[in-house]
């Protein structure tokens, strides 16, 4: 086995690559509960692909074809069924393991200096999975899949001058059709699934330039022992492989309990009207994207002007790329920052979940007004925190870490 | 920090659980991956046993139908046919056919339930093509000793007329025989052995 | 405990839908897909009462030998009725189809009956259930019945000759009063139409057959799994101070 390994690591640094990356990887000792959801990202990504894999042995991305053959994997495929949950609730999972993940960021300042690239990268990775999931969602061709392409493309249609025919050129044809299906398939499984392991890796490779932050925001590379080693750190493997594989069967846990008992979610995850062949001549009484996509959705609502919701929802997106260089604090975890970023960060998480739950709401007027009130409060804090982060009032940082249980 | 080189006990026997649960956890997980590509309801519905009327055969004809996408060809022997059928000859490559290409209730010199009635599947067993039926003998372009049987225009395969492969050919076995059974005195299943074992 | 499971999804999906739905209050429904007696009557109901105008088109027949504890010879002799166009009778690999000419069928009711294979997971049960037991005499409608739930409907209602056809308006006592009788009482009835609505949830996910058990044992391995997990990380863990 030795000699093996020695002739593989003469051609391939493999050995090496385990000690960089595993086992003399130095992890900080204090990560709490936030800190499985990159593993867990990663782990629902490979799900996606093998899922995905699966299904397109079977799928007809064919406007004539497509719903049908996705009932011919629930019914004739054996197992098809488990295979198309696993994928649909993995999904929504994904979002749900995101958003966890990005607000681990924004609790313990894993943005800032010197990880600002590694955010920006996140951010791609973010920005990418929303158009995964908005192209795969077009593929079962049910009355959802259809309408909520169908009102998503128009929004290109509010840019001036060439609005109208970038949404045709997107689309293909005058209205969402065969052509639109089958290239949303095309970018679906093949392009943004490479683009996305590209980014992962980059996400990756920058993590384990500058290392991970940790819940007390201390870098711990400053702190070495005589053999070098940080003294907070411990290797990752098997410290963090042990208590990840606890992690991930957790999560199964939760995960396959949806798969197998709920897989509609009371229509969170599949909605109703997707069991309805796509119509082009009948919109359903209430289209409503999925919920991962509705906070969004309703700040484009809030705002009575198509071109100023596609901006403002756009900049919704866009001003979380910045927000490095929006704090301006140099503390990082929220543990040693002041009290007003608490009030903030927690008025920003409210309005964020209710925002998801205007978006899912009917537009009545007062729906709308208070779905304008969390719009404001949204960029609100964007604004407050960079006048608020320049001269924050923090508290002493400890130069070690300190474990909480 | 304790060495990790010398793990205690508690911690090799959890460990050791933990890895044989998780690899049997994970092998239950490929069985639903890797079963969805195996054929499907609409598959095995296409594939299912077909009927075939045989009244209407008369002595010497044949029919083709077709089963899971291939040709099966039903033969009616006539006497002359089922008379000059040989029991072993060194021209044949297996004619006991020992080889197992055929279900057991067929393994005879004629590869039939009934002498009178030849069911075979008409591809050829060596890249697939299909054979043609060449029933009468002395035929200028099989030679002199062609006793009637099938040949494959691809390769030049030659099989007798209970479709077993002449020798030093390039078509490897004898003509494969489907599972099939009389539903009755007019009629033949293929696809599914009825009572036959 | 795996009733229990699939009961408590059930009820949580069900409160869901629940909230969905608006106006007219939906009638609750007890859906039982382990009642195979329910499930096989319901089959019958639907070849004999429904099939003809609207299609299965996604599950086939011979799914029913698995899920509806039917043999070959028992679907082929009381379920399938229908021919291929040589008159030989539809084989039980077969999706479940009929023969409805669109065109006749938009001229008589004004729109092609639609396949029902998903129904009720686009509807729900309960919205199926109050459906069916809510048409009533309306002579302004051409066909002469109208419906509560969804008003104006291009559906006849076909099961009359069971139901009976009801008034709009209840007596003096607040009792059912019928236009015509039909052949059943209205407790016949109405066990008719849970075995039919068993059924139509059956066919739009002949998976919660299956999930359901395997669901159990993939949530009693992953529990231990979970544990022995949890025990190896604390053992490791011990070094970390």
């Amino acid at each position: 086995m030795n000699k093996f390994m020695n002739w593989i690591d003469r051609r391939l640094p493999v050995s090496n690559f385990v000690k960089n990356h595993l086992s003399q990887y130095y992890a900080p000792k204090n990560f709490n509960f936030f800190y499985y959801f990159g593993a867990l990202a990663i782990f629902i990504f490979i799900l996606q692909i093998v899922t995905g894999i699966f299904l397109t042995i079977n799928y007809k991305p064919d406007a004539a074809q497509a719903f049908a053959s996705v009932e011919y994997i629930m019914r004739d495929v054996e197992w098809g069924w488990l295979i198309r949950y696993l994928h649909s609730t993995g999904a929504s999972f994904f979002f749900i393991v995101i958003y966890l993940h990005m607000f681990r960021a924004m609790l313990y300042g894993s943005y800032k200096n010197p990880r600002e690239l590694l955010w920006l990268f996140g951010m791609l990775i973010f920005v990418l999975l929303m158009a995964e999931a908005f192209m795969g969602y077009l593929l079962p061709w049910g009355q959802m899949s259809y309408w909520g392409a169908q009102v998503i493309i128009s929004l290109f249609g509010a840019i001036p001058y060439f609005g109208e025919s970038l949404a045709l050129w997107i689309r293909g044809d005058y209205v969402i059709s065969d052509a639109t299906l089958n290239r949303f398939f095309a970018f679906h499984v093949i392009a943004l699934p490479l683009l996305l392991f590209a980014l992962i890796y980059l996400h990756l490779a920058a993590l384990h330039t500058t290392g991970s932050n940790n819940p007390d925001g201390i870098e711990i590379k400053q702190n070495k022992n005589e053999d070098g080693i940080p003294k907070d750190g411990i290797p990752f493997h098997p410290y963090y492989t042990v208590k990840d594989i606890f992690g991930l069967s957790v999560f199964l846990l939760v995960f396959t309990f949806i798969v197998f008992f709920m897989p509609e979610l009371g229509g969170f995850f599949l909605e109703k009207d997707n069991f309805v062949p796509a119509d082009p001549l009948k919109t359903p009484e209430h289209i409503v994207p999925v919920w991962y996509f509705t906070p969004f959705y309703a700040i484009l609502r809030a705002i009575p002007d198509k071109l100023g919701g596609v901006l403002a929802m756009g900049l919704a997106i866009f001003v979380l790329f910045l927000l490095p260089w929006i704090d301006r604090c140099s503390t990082k975890s929220i543990r040693y920052r002041s009290k007003t970023y608490k009030v903030l960060l927690s008025l920003f998480v409210i309005s964020f979940i209710s925002l998801g739950y205007i978006g899912m709401s009917a537009a009545t007027p007062i729906m709308t007004w208070i779905g304008r009130f969390f719009t404001l409060i949204y960029f609100g804090f964007f604004v407050a925190l960079y006048f608020t982060s320049v001269n924050e009032k923090t508290k002493e940082v400890p130069d070690r870490v300190t474990m909480h249980d | 920090m304790t060495d990790s080189k010398t793990p205690s006990n508690r911690r090799k026997f959890l460990r050791n659980i933990t890895q044989v649960m998780g690899g049997v956890g994970g092998i239950f997980a490929l069985i639903p991956f890797l079963s969805t590509m195996s054929p499907s309801e609409k598959a095995k519905s296409a594939g299912a046993p077909v009927e075939i009327d045989i009244s209407s055969m008369t002595p010497g004809t044949y029919k083709v139908v077709e089963w899971r996408g291939k040709p099966v060809w039903v033969v009616r022997r006539t006497q002359d046919m089922i008379d000059n059928t040989l029991e072993d000859n060194e021209i044949l490559s297996d004619p006991k056919s020992l080889e197992d290409h055929q279900p057991a209730y067929t393994q005879n010199k004629f590869r039939s339930i009934d002498p009178e009635f030849l069911v075979l599947v008409g591809v050829c067993t060596h890249l697939g093509c299909s054979p043609l039926y060449k029933p009468s003998s002395n035929s200028t372009e099989l030679g002199i000793d062609w006793q009637g049987g099938f040949f494959c225009p691809c390769h030049g395969s030659k099989f007798d007329l209970s479709g077993r492969v002449h020798a030093a050919m390039p078509a490897p076995y004898n003509l494969e025989v489907p599972p099939h059974h009389f539903a009755s005195n007019t009629k033949i299943i293929i696809g599914d052995d009825g009572d036959n074992i | 405990m795996i009733r229990l499971l699939t009961f408590v999804s059930i009820l949580v999906t069900f409160n869901f839908a629940q909230a969905a739905s608006n106006n007219i209050q939906l009638k609750p429904v007890l859906i039982d897909l382990n009642n195979k007696a329910s499930l096989q009557r319901g089959a019958k109901i639907y070849v004999n009462n429904c099939l003809g105008c609207h299609t299965l088109k996604y599950q086939r027949y011979v799914k029913f030998i698995d899920h509806l504890s039917l043999t070959k010879e028992e679907i082929e002799k009381n379920l399938i009725f229908t021919t291929n166009k040589d008159g030989e009778q539809t084989k039980i690999g077969s999706l479940i189809l009929n023969s409805v000419n669109t065109d006749t069928a938009i001229e008589a009711f004004g729109v092609v009956p639609p396949d029902l294979t998903l129904i009720a997971r686009s509807r729900g049960s309960e919205w199926l259930y109050t459906f069916l037991t809510s048409f009533y005499e309306d002579d302004s409608r051409p066909l002469g019945v109208n419906n509560t739930l969804y008003p104006n409907v291009g559906m006849p209602h076909v099961l009359s000759w069971m139901e009976g056809l009801k008034k709009a308006q209840l007596s003096d006592k607040g009792q059912i009063i019928y236009a015509y009788k039909g052949s059943m009482t209205a407790e016949e009835y109405d066990s008719t139409i849970v075995d039919l609505v068993n059924f139509l949830v059956y066919v739009s996910e002949p998976a919660q057959l299956d999930r359901y058990r395997i669901g159990f044992w993939v949530i009693i391995f992953l529990s231990l799994f979970s544990f022995v997990a949890y025990l190896l990380k604390n053992e490791y863990w011990k070094d970390v101070k």
